[in-house]
């Protein structure tokens, strides 16, 4: 798989010279706002936000959020978006230019790890503001960058394990499903769920975790493999909610019920589950938000540095529950048929406003 | 020289004796396959119930079919690493144009052939006329058409049409309807290579493009026809993959390319061109196939399975350099010319 992934990169690579999309340039919609956020500073500023790699529906949906955030800071007088596509070099030249353009703040999704670290002090140090999310870059706050805002997987594991043991007090066996092996997102929801569950609760899949490489074929060809292996399934937790769409009708060939999930939420996810829930009476659903509204707290931190705002109290974004088909808490499971599948409801951003970012 | 003479006369007398010659790769494969049957029944028997077959073997199906148009471009000579965009593309076509309407997919069908056309066209130019190397002119058509992958999706998964899912993902007679695909284009691919003239002439080109060329063949225009029945081949397979899976990703066709290579390799089919095995390919995606599956249902550890993978597909490589002891040897078509080349 490492092969074949390597290869999409020199794939991605070869489509960026022949002049795939070049870096995008939007500029803020700039209406003013009667209320102003408190982070949002008097001081102008102009802001970038840099992507490792843009050709998924998430991270659509995360730059149209990211985008949307910035857009409340008046302050703010051009905003500035480039895709690394996958391409660490491009990745890394993109940082350095966004400095030498002048640009004032960047939030940066660090797709290459502490690859870009390099590029990030050296715009840091010449005084820029340098956000990294989501993706660990190494380095420390104030030395290599401004503020890392991580996300916290471990929480994500904690809920899913707190929603497992309220269905199953008893205890039974659970399958982990996650992306490439060895991934830390993975590592770290194992590490929240242990935290909660004890050993009545037994993971049935190789440890740590099935590996799908998040790929919707790969996931239906090892979910067939374990509801083979496995007469008991009790409760299935992915990482990646929308990828098992098209895996858990595997369940019907086996003439058995599809089991509760515990996984992150997507709008295909949920139409499939109130498509399917009357025949699979064990088919229970619970979702935490995919997490596109992380961008949001960087971009915060980012603005609220570069205009002299008031700095936001969080440095980690905690995904919330959102969806829990056992007690509607705090959302039943949501559907919009009338919206692409590949979009997410939990995020902030209006569904209209993803769709329209998906299908542009 | 007697006994030279005589020679062809009993290799005539042997095979009539034995029935139709088998090709040393099908016996490999075959060999290999029921091997690794008895391994599954013995160690992962839960890999061999309906169920587990039933969600395995669409995905070998693909497989096969995607071996099936590689094996083409090997037969001569070529390599077609356009493969992984030739499916991407077909799979986002198939699910964007339509956007979810199925009335909608007949025309997103015809778009994806139409650029498969194109893509296999322009591959056959630059290898057979423009006599560009097979492996980096196709790594720049890929390019080109991941290019067009983007235009058309932005590499954003959308979920399939209901009326693809239900050809590509349903089944006909208790079996799966991408088993039958498969099969319909074996018996075409078979047929075709072995009983028409133009397979014939196909064969003799790939074994000797210099001889077939002296005695007033076409050459370049076979070698261009192996790219484009390639490209349509995997219109058929990025189709079946998008019906499968209910939302395909956007690079749905990388994971694809060195199972394709293996297969053909498996197959028995020499990597320098030639003689082409249709049913071994498609029994050695079966067993890629089957054997991915095994790994997984035995409940190792991830870094285990891809050894597992591995060690079994070098096994199977490597028989075709052991000698086979004189007894089996006999049963096994004596010459194979490509092979010996």
């Amino acid at each position: 798989m490492t092969l074949s992934f390597d290869y999409r990169k020199i794939m991605l690579t070869a489509a960026a010279t022949l002049g795939m999309g070049a870096a995008l340039t939007l500029t803020s919609g700039g209406a003013a706002r009667a209320e102003e956020p408190s982070w949002c500073g008097p001081k102008k500023a102009t802001l970038a936000l840099l992507d490792g790699f843009g050709g998924n529906s998430w991270r659509l949906v995360t730059t149209a959020s990211g985008k949307e955030e910035a857009s409340l800071c008046p302050s703010i007088t051009q905003y500035v978006y480039a895709d690394g596509q996958g391409n660490t070099q491009k990745a890394i030249s993109d940082i350095k230019s966004m400095a030498a353009r002048g640009i004032d703040a960047l939030v940066v999704f660090g797709d290459a790890g502490p690859a870009v670290l390099p590029a990030l002090t050296a715009v840091y140090k010449a005084g820029k503001v340098v956000v990294p999310y989501r993706v660990d870059v190494g380095g420390k706050a104030g030395q290599n960058y401004t503020m890392f805002i991580g996300s916290s997987f471990k929480d994500d594991g904690v809920s899913w394990g707190k929603w497992i043991k309220s269905i199953l007090p008893q205890g039974g066996n659970l399958l982990f499903l996650s992306g490439p092996a060895g991934n830390s997102q993975g590592l770290d929801e194992l590490a929240g769920l242990k935290s909660v569950l004890d050993d009545k609760y037994k993971f049935v899949n190789p440890a740590p975790f099935d590996v799908t490489n998040w790929d919707p074929s790969l996931t239906q060809q090892v979910l067939t493999a374990e509801i083979a292996k496995h007469d008991k399934i009790d409760v299935i937790v992915s990482d990646f909610g929308p990828s098992l769409v098209g895996a858990l009708p595997a369940f019907k060939k086996f003439n058995r019920s599809i089991p509760a999930l515990a996984t992150s939420d997507g709008n295909s996810l949920g139409c499939f589950w109130v498509e399917n829930h009357k025949d699979n009476p064990d088919f229970k659903l619970f979702t935490v938000a995919t997490g596109n509204d992380n961008v949001r707290l960087a971009v915060d931190w980012a603005v609220a540095e570069a205009t002299g705002g008031k700095l936001p109290s969080a440095q980690i974004f905690k995904a919330p529950v959102f969806e829990d088909s056992v007690s509607g808490q705090p959302h039943p499971v949501q559907c919009r048929s009338d919206l692409p599948g590949s979009i997410y409801l939990s995020a902030k951003l209006s569904g209209d406003d993803q769709a329209k970012a998906v299908n542009k | 020289m007697a006994a030279r003479a005589d020679q062809p006369l009993q290799e005539t007398r042997q095979r009539r004796r034995h029935g139709a010659p088998l090709a040393r790769g099908f016996l490999t494969v075959l060999a290999a396959t029921l091997a690794l049957l008895v391994l599954c029944r013995i160690l992962a028997p839960s890999s061999l119930t309906a169920g587990a077959l039933a969600g395995s073997l669409p995905f070998a199906a693909v497989l096969a079919i995607v071996g099936l148009a590689q094996m083409l471009v090997v037969q001569q000579g070529g390599f077609d690493l356009s493969l992984a965009g030739g499916v991407s593309l077909a799979v986002v076509i198939a699910t964007h144009v339509p956007a979810g309407d199925s009335a909608e997919l007949p025309r997103a069908v015809l778009l994806a052939l139409a650029c498969s056309v194109a893509a296999g066209v322009l591959n056959g130019v630059l290898v057979s006329v423009l006599r560009l190397n097979a492996i980096v002119a196709t790594i720049g058509v890929n390019a080109l058409i991941y290019g067009g992958v983007f235009a058309v999706s932005g590499g954003v998964p959308r979920t399939t049409t209901p009326l693809l899912a239900a050809i590509a993902g349903g089944e006909t007679l208790g079996v799966g309807n991408a088993l039958w695909f498969a099969l319909a284009i074996l018996i075409l691919v078979a047929l075709i290579l072995k009983k028409t003239v133009i397979g014939r002439r196909f064969e003799a080109i790939g074994a000797n493009p210099l001889a077939a060329r002296a005695i007033g063949l076409a050459v370049r225009r076979h070698q261009i026809t192996a790219y484009v029945a390639a490209q349509g081949l995997y219109v058929v397979a990025g189709l079946l993959i998008a019906g499968i899976t209910k939302e395909p990703t956007a690079f749905q066709g990388d994971p694809l390319l060195l199972p394709s290579v293996a297969v053909v390799v498996l197959g028995g089919t020499s990597l320098l061109g030639g003689r082409g095995f249709p049913v071994s390919t498609v029994i050695a995606a079966f067993f890629l196939t089957q054997l991915s599956q095994f790994a997984l249902a035995i409940g190792v550890p991830y870094s285990a399975q891809t050894i597992i993978q591995a060690f079994a597909l070098g096994l199977g490589i490597a028989v075709y350099s052991l000698r086979l002891p004189k007894g089996i040897k006999k049963l096994i078509k004596p010459l194979n010319t490509e092979e010996r080349r």
